[in-house]
């Protein structure tokens, strides 16, 4: 039985927050509408996109520059 | 003379008179329909009877040959900001613990039959530096509220928000650590208070929320601005249209773009803090929209707006928040 992507997201998670510039780490969709897992960076890190497969347990991984993430 | 002549000629003497607000031309009122006749028109906050009213503030009948009507408006006042002082302040104003600028206020809701307000712990609590009993003022100080005379709710409860310490300057990337957890446990357990932490967060925050008790209820309203009666609630869904109303930005809406998002926010001076299980929206909201009440279309409350970047909008679950502070609507 393959993983749910919530399951893969959560086995990820941690590894994934702790990159560089990893703000985010979330379930969306690709622009097609596939389930993926969204992450969301401080600003452009190809360094950390390249330590980051382009798919996680099968799931499509999508990079988003999404800025620094403050309190309102 | 023209109307308008005879209207400039004697507005400072109509002015004058008690109770009268405004004055202006338009077609006279008689028995309650319109007329084709223009007339001067007297607005004044109540109309009383004449032996009331003496000679020198009494309107007369015509000006110059222009006939004069008497309408009662009331007192006309200015139409009220998001950043002004509102009672019964609605959902969507502005609000504040006395030691911070200015947030949100949410919306009302229950706990044990009592009525609260609901907002962010970094908007009624200081982000954890508050006391149970800490005044609350509407609106928050950056707008101008002012202790005693905005002063309109205590602070009640929050959940403490558990923050990261900062990455080292050097970002070797050792792994954050969890702080100040006892300590703020400590602070909190060291006060003649009722408030509990109810769900223990360990290093992951679920919500940044607060609730306050109003001096009275009759100072708060259970609308939210511009959006109306909240109906019920609703769990946050994938591609879910949302909307929120909100001290800054008012009425905007987005869509749930993201859900399950784990997510690092600033709380300045360095201060980070890590949630989990929260919603993302796209960009609907800026500094001091915190604590907006985000509802879906049908009017049911999804989440507490508290956090964004240029690009997004970072929203509790209200059914986390509902059970972090054991509230119902």
């Amino acid at each position: 039985m393959s993983l749910s992507i919530q399951e893969i997201k959560k086995k990820h998670e941690a590894r994934l927050m702790a990159l560089p510039g990893v703000v985010s780490v979330g379930i969306g969709r690709t622009s097609d509408g596939q389930a993926a897992i969204i992450i969301g960076l401080d600003r452009s890190r190809p360094e950390t996109e390249k330590r980051i497969p382009k798919k996680l347990g099968g799931y499509p991984v999508r990079f988003e520059i999404i800025g620094p993430v403050k309190a309102q | 003379m023209s109307m308008r002549n005879i209207l400039k000629e004697n507005r400072p003497q109509l002015r004058s008179r008690a109770n009268v607000v405004a004055t202006g031309i338009g077609y006279k009122i008689v028995k309650g329909k319109k007329t084709s006749d223009l007339c001067i028109i007297c607005s004044v906050k109540k109309k009383l009877p004449l032996s009331m009213l003496s000679a020198k503030d009494i309107i007369p009948l015509e000006i110059s040959g222009a006939p004069v009507d008497v309408l009662e408006t009331g007192v006309i006042r200015a139409f009220l900001g998001r950043t002004d002082r509102w009672r019964p302040a609605p959902g969507g104003v502005s609000i504040g613990h006395q030691n911070i600028t200015a947030g949100t206020l949410g919306c009302l809701a229950k706990k044990n039959g009592q009525t609260f307000i609901l907002s962010n712990n970094h908007v009624l609590a200081n982000s954890n530096d508050a006391s149970p009993g800490d005044a609350i003022l509407q609106p928050g100080p950056y707008d101008g509220g002012k202790f005693p005379n905005d002063y309109m709710a205590k602070l009640h409860e929050f959940v403490p928000i558990v923050f990261l310490t900062p990455e080292p300057p050097d970002g070797c990337g050792i792994a954050k650590s969890v702080a100040s957890i006892l300590n703020g446990i400590a602070k909190i357990l060291g006060r003649k208070t009722r408030m509990r932490t109810i769900v223990m967060q360990e290093g992951e925050n679920l919500v940044d929320a607060a609730i306050a008790l109003p001096l009275s209820e009759a100072d708060v309203s259970p609308e939210i601005l511009e959006i109306g009666m909240i109906q019920g609630l609703s769990e946050g869904e994938l591609g879910m249209a949302i909307k929120k109303s909100g001290r800054t930005t008012a009425v905007t809406t987005g869509e749930i773009l993201q859900v399950d998002v784990t997510v690092d926010v600033e709380y300045g001076s360095g201060r980070i803090a890590r949630y989990a299980d929260q919603l993302m929206a796209g960009a609907m909201s800026q500094g001091g929209d915190s604590g907006s009440a985000v509802l879906d279309n049908n009017k049911n409350l999804v989440g507490l707006l508290f956090a964004g970047s240029d690009t997004t909008t970072v929203i509790n679950r209200i059914q986390n928040v509902f059970s972090a502070l054991g509230l119902h609507l």
